[in-house]
């Protein structure tokens, strides 16, 4: 059986979820493990393959810069909605236990 | 002691343009504390949240009507380990920012039991709300909040049970006083 | 797409688990994007051995085991080759249905100022809700000493918040 302090201490140590694309880019890496043997075939293409390979190679390369971009905006997105989630409830916290020192105050009048 | 400081990281943003200023006194009080909460989000941050939050979820998207047309949120919470790390006299510069001209204090409650002394402002502008202060000071704590921008009192109500925020009610005509 | 026990696809598992893991990591370095990064770590383990996994309840503790294993690692790594510090940062995003949201963040700063394994011991019990003798076989401790640690851990924390909030009135 929990005390009020342990019971406060189950409130702070909620559950969180991670970020909304966390899901699709575990199942990406994963995905990638999987092929990871393929991979060494490449190195016994034919010459004019090669050619192709690496020009994919480069569109991957940009591609996933261009991603890393967007996860950093994201990151930096989900954190500004982090610190404006906490700001309103630090606002609504303090606002709430001024209503409630005030009605305190009036039901002893 | 140890002091563990939390500072918003968003330095490659333009410095806020917080309509009320902090006393020297009130920013040097970070050095004291314990732990210290710093929000600062000026408009272009309010903004970069906002895309973030959910048209579809109703509480997220309640807060990004709040959040639309704000220039600013602003956050400042200190904890100190012992009382007396501030004077109530540290509070004066602030205070006397919101004797301005569109201030107006709605709410200050003082309890000699607690030590707390809190107080609530709202500023109006063209018929409307524009800024809500809060100062709350305890003898452990001291918490500065101030939002800057169009605001309805209702808009905060009706965040309240939602998104984790407490239910408040605010609905109070600028120069009342408790 | 692979199936783990009981034909539970992949995708489902990562589904189903991945707010715990998350939170594990998140509660233990206190660094969202660290979290995710761990946690990515961990399923990807979990992928290559899901065959050796027998249930759905050792996958749920495999996977708290192996979370904590690597949040472990990382910190000792770390602390033999600091960067930057765990405390840089926003405070992560937190979703609090109740409570003052600084007094939450009070107390996990409190938890996390503890040293790995208590600091383990506290997240297991108050975000899993495992008794003592599953956070022993999680962590691969006695059970006698995982009820050593709740217990100074407990008092230790209630010694500071009283401090901190003042005498009672």
């Amino acid at each position: 059986m929990m005390d009020d302090f342990e019971k406060q201490l189950k409130d702070a140590f909620q559950r969180q979820d991670p970020s909304a694309d966390f899901e699709s880019r575990v199942l990406a890496a994963a995905s990638r493990e999987k092929q990871k043997p393929r991979r060494w075939l490449a190195l016994w293409m034919p010459g004019h393959l090669r050619w192709a390979a690496a020009l994919a190679m480069s569109l991957v390369l940009v591609a996933v810069v261009v991603r890393q971009r967007e996860v950093h905006e994201r990151a930096a997105g989900e954190a500004a909605k982090a610190r404006l989630e906490l700001a309103l409830k630090i606002t609504s916290t303090k606002l709430k236990k001024i209503q409630d020192q005030v009605n305190a105050g009036r039901q002893d009048e | 002691m140890k002091n563990s400081i939390l500072i918003a990281c968003f330095a490659m943003l333009p410095l806020a343009a917080q309509e009320l200023k902090l006393p020297p006194n009130i920013e040097k009080l970070a050095a004291k504390a314990e732990e210290v909460v710093d929000v600062t989000m000026d408009g272009a941050l309010l903004q970069l949240a906002a895309r973030f939050l959910s048209d579809k979820d109703p509480d997220e998207a309640r807060v990004k009507k709040l959040v639309a047309g704000l220039k600013g949120i602003y956050v400042k919470s200190f904890e100190f380990e012992n009382k007396g790390e501030y004077q109530d006299s540290d509070l004066e510069p602030l205070r006397a920012q919101l004797h301005s001209p569109g201030w107006s204090r709605i709410v200050g409650v003082r309890s000699k039991k607690s030590g707390d002394n809190a107080e609530v402002y709202l500023k109006s502008e063209n018929g409307g709300f524009s800024g809500l202060a809060i100062i709350s000071a305890e003898p452990r704590e001291l918490t500065i909040v101030q939002i800057i921008g169009p605001l309805q009192p209702e808009d905060l109500r009706d965040l309240g049970g939602r998104w984790g925020i407490p239910k408040i009610d605010l609905g109070r005509k600028p120069g009342k006083e408790d | 797409m692979e199936r783990g026990p009981g034909s539970k696809a992949f995708a489902e598992l990562v589904r189903e688990h991945q707010s715990m893991v998350f939170s594990i990591a998140c509660h233990f370095l206190r660094d969202r994007s660290l979290a995710e990064e761990i946690a990515q770590d961990v399923f990807l383990q979990l992928y290559r051995n899901l065959e050796s996994l027998e249930s759905e309840a050792h996958i749920a503790c495999w996977l708290r085991r192996v979370t904590s294993n690597r949040c472990v690692d990382y910190v000792r790594k770390r602390q033999r080759r600091p960067e930057t510090g765990l405390d840089d940062g926003p405070e992560p995003r937190s979703v609090e249905a109740a409570g003052d949201p600084l007094l939450n963040r009070k107390l996990r700063a409190l938890v996390q100022s503890l040293p790995e394994k208590p600091r383990l011991v506290m997240i297991l019990r108050y975000q899993e809700d495992l008794m003592p003798d599953e956070i022993a076989r999680t962590l691969d401790m006695p059970v006698r000493t995982v009820k050593s640690i709740l217990h100074r851990s407990l008092a230790m924390l209630r010694e500071k918040m009283e401090r901190s909030m003042g005498d009672p009135r």
